[in-house]
């Protein structure tokens, strides 16, 4: 497998993988005809983001380059801290970085990310993989009864109402509205917390669907991930976020999906349905 | 006791903000006194905080465009409560785009200040575009239709009874020695951030020639900020029925206290914006004694001097 990438793609590929790097330790690394999708989950396994990079985001995109025989999808798994620190000065990746090219070398079972820079500088990281199966977040989100669409700025704006250290949030959705409100687990001095509330009318989003009444709680540090990889690509295009939600026993599945250029992102948060 | 008030100015609101900004920096947990013209926060000076104390006077007037109170009798028509100014602080912050920010009284699972905004959010076929935002969607067929975001943070707080009412009252003036104005507070809280690293103490001297001077002594080194023609507030009558220390001091003679640096650094840090004016009152190796003057509020801190 081979792809190459040019300007602010990289920048974009980059923002990705930070993104993914808050969410897990591993990255997974799997090339498909669909497009190169990076995948991560927590060690709860609480929490999951996929970012597939459609074909059409890359310079060029070959699926079938260097393997000898076809034994099928590649699947491969990174460490994070290796993959992490080639994309972490995006300024600098701005300035010098002309073009960046990634392949997969299944014979040395390593992944070579080449970056052609100014000055005739290239340099090259071979990152090991370990193979893996492919990760895969198993909820079916047409079967949801509820579904949010909006832009990616009113997911910052409901946010920012909370404060950096709030850890959990309830999302209650019914008909006449949707609301955000904090949640703060039962302790001795729970009596003295602030308690936060902010409601949004449906009209605020793009498509708007309450099928039933619930309440779900999750980790918002969680959700705030998203958020700032679209944060930070607002310049560049336009974008749509799509939460949706699920039932399935006691638990439920809050996801974000969104389309940015030719890059789909799926983000799943587990939360907890209240009575 | 009720107390409902309710802002529309987004400069008032502004404003107000920063001054509660302000006071979170100062101290982790305050008094908040409703009076029917005013707000006062204050904080009194316990051992636990240092012997610190402080007193921010706002007119109601000033910030407020509805402001509607009930004290807890008719003779004692005043609302005392204990709050964490950082928790209003940050519900304050949030609303600043809002159209109107209503604080009132309620009683939710405790007693709390309740911070309720409306942000009017204008939609076009689903979109959206805040009114101060930078960029505009614009689809094929608008549909322009105003809605409104509801945003309320409880704030809890704590009410204090009539009989503690005695420990939040106005500070009198200190009998004073020397009154001089400060130098501009930025410079002041980087030379004060400087000394910190050296030294736990600090000594205030000033004299009535518009002399001050900032000294730290520890074994190895002693620095000494030196500033001049700062100026002395004219106190006039006031000082003279005191038995006129500006009359009888020699204006070169200077007073000083020595407090812990550590509180001058948190006054100097927590200051936003540049006060109308600013200046400290020593009372010799007693305290001191600082007072900024904006517009709309005044902010009086007092530091105990220590041996």
């Amino acid at each position: 497998m081979n792809c190459v990438l040019e300007g602010n793609s990289i920048k974009a590929f980059g923002k990705a993988i930070h993104a993914l790097s808050r969410v897990g330790d591993e990255l997974w690394f799997d090339p498909t005809v669909k497009g190169l999708a990076l995948r991560s989950v927590n060690s709860a396994h609480s929490a999951y983001a996929c970012f597939l990079f459609s074909p059409l985001f890359f310079q060029q995109y070959n699926l079938d380059s260097v393997r000898e025989q076809d034994s099928g999808p590649i699947k491969c798994k990174l460490v994070m801290k290796c993959v992490l620190p080639l994309f972490r000065c995006s300024t600098s990746i701005e300035h010098s970085v002309k073009r960046c090219q990634i392949s997969v070398s299944t014979g040395s079972d390593q992944v070579i990310v080449q970056f052609f820079c100014r000055h005739g500088i290239t340099k090259t990281y071979n990152v090991r993989f370990l193979e893996s199966e492919a990760l895969q977040a198993v909820f079916a989100s047409h079967l949801c009864p509820n579904v949010l669409k909006s832009p990616a700025r009113l997911l910052g704006d409901m946010v920012m109402h909370f404060h950096a250290s709030q850890e959990e949030v309830t999302l209650s959705m019914s008909a006449p509205k949707v609301s955000l409100r904090n949640y703060n687990e039962g302790r001795n001095d729970h009596m003295k917390m602030m308690h936060t509330e902010m409601s949004l009318h449906p009209d605020e989003f793009d498509y708007f669907q309450a099928g039933m009444d619930s309440d779900i709680t999750f980790c918002l540090k969680e959700l705030r991930v998203t958020g700032l990889f679209l944060e930070a690509s607002l310049l560049l295009s336009h974008e749509n976020i799509m939460c949706a939600e699920s039932e399935s026993d006691t638990s439920s599945h809050v996801g974000n999906s969104c389309l940015r250029g030719h890059i789909a992102v799926l983000y799943s948060v587990l939360g907890i349905i209240s009575m | 006791m009720k107390f409902r008030g309710k802002i529309i100015d987004i400069a008032c609101l502004n404003h107000f903000t920063r001054v509660v900004t302000t006071i979170s920096k100062l101290t982790k947990m305050c008094v908040l006194r409703l009076t029917p013209d005013n707000l006062f926060f204050v904080l009194s000076g316990k051992v636990a905080n240092g012997g610190v104390s402080m007193w921010c006077e706002l007119s109601q007037a000033n910030f407020f465009d509805e402001y509607q109170m009930e004290g807890v009798s008719s003779e004692d028509n005043e609302i005392c409560l204990e709050v964490t100014p950082e928790n209003l602080s940050r519900a304050l912050k949030t609303v600043q785009n809002a159209k109107a920010v209503k604080v009132k009284l309620t009683k939710k699972h405790c007693p709390c200040l309740t911070i309720a905004a409306e942000l009017e959010m204008r939609c076009v076929w689903g979109y959206i575009h805040l009114q101060s935002a930078l960029r505009t969607r614009i689809q094929p067929q608008p549909t322009l239709s105003s809605v409104s975001r509801v945003v309320t943070h409880d704030v809890p707080v704590d009410v204090i009874p009539r009989r503690l009412w005695h420990e939040f009252k106005e500070p009198s003036m200190p009998d004073f020695d020397v009154s001089i104005y400060l130098p501009p507070l930025k410079t002041m809280k980087n030379i004060v951030d400087r000394m910190k690293n050296l030294s736990n103490f600090l000594v205030i001297e000033a004299n009535l020639n518009g002399e001050m001077n900032l000294k730290i002594e520890t074994d190895l080194v002693s620095v000494t900020t030196h500033f001049r023609d700062l100026g002395n507030p004219p106190w006039g009558d006031d000082a003279s029925q005191d038995g006129g220390p500006s009359q009888s001091r020699d204006p070169e003679s200077m007073v000083e206290a020595r407090v812990d640096i550590r509180r001058l650094q948190q006054f100097l840090v927590g200051q936003q914006v540049n006060p109308s004016k600013a200046m400290c009152n020593i009372v010799h190796q007693s305290v001191l004694h600082l007072i900024l003057l904006h517009e709309d509020m005044s902010l009086q801190y007092f530091i105990p001097a220590v041996a």
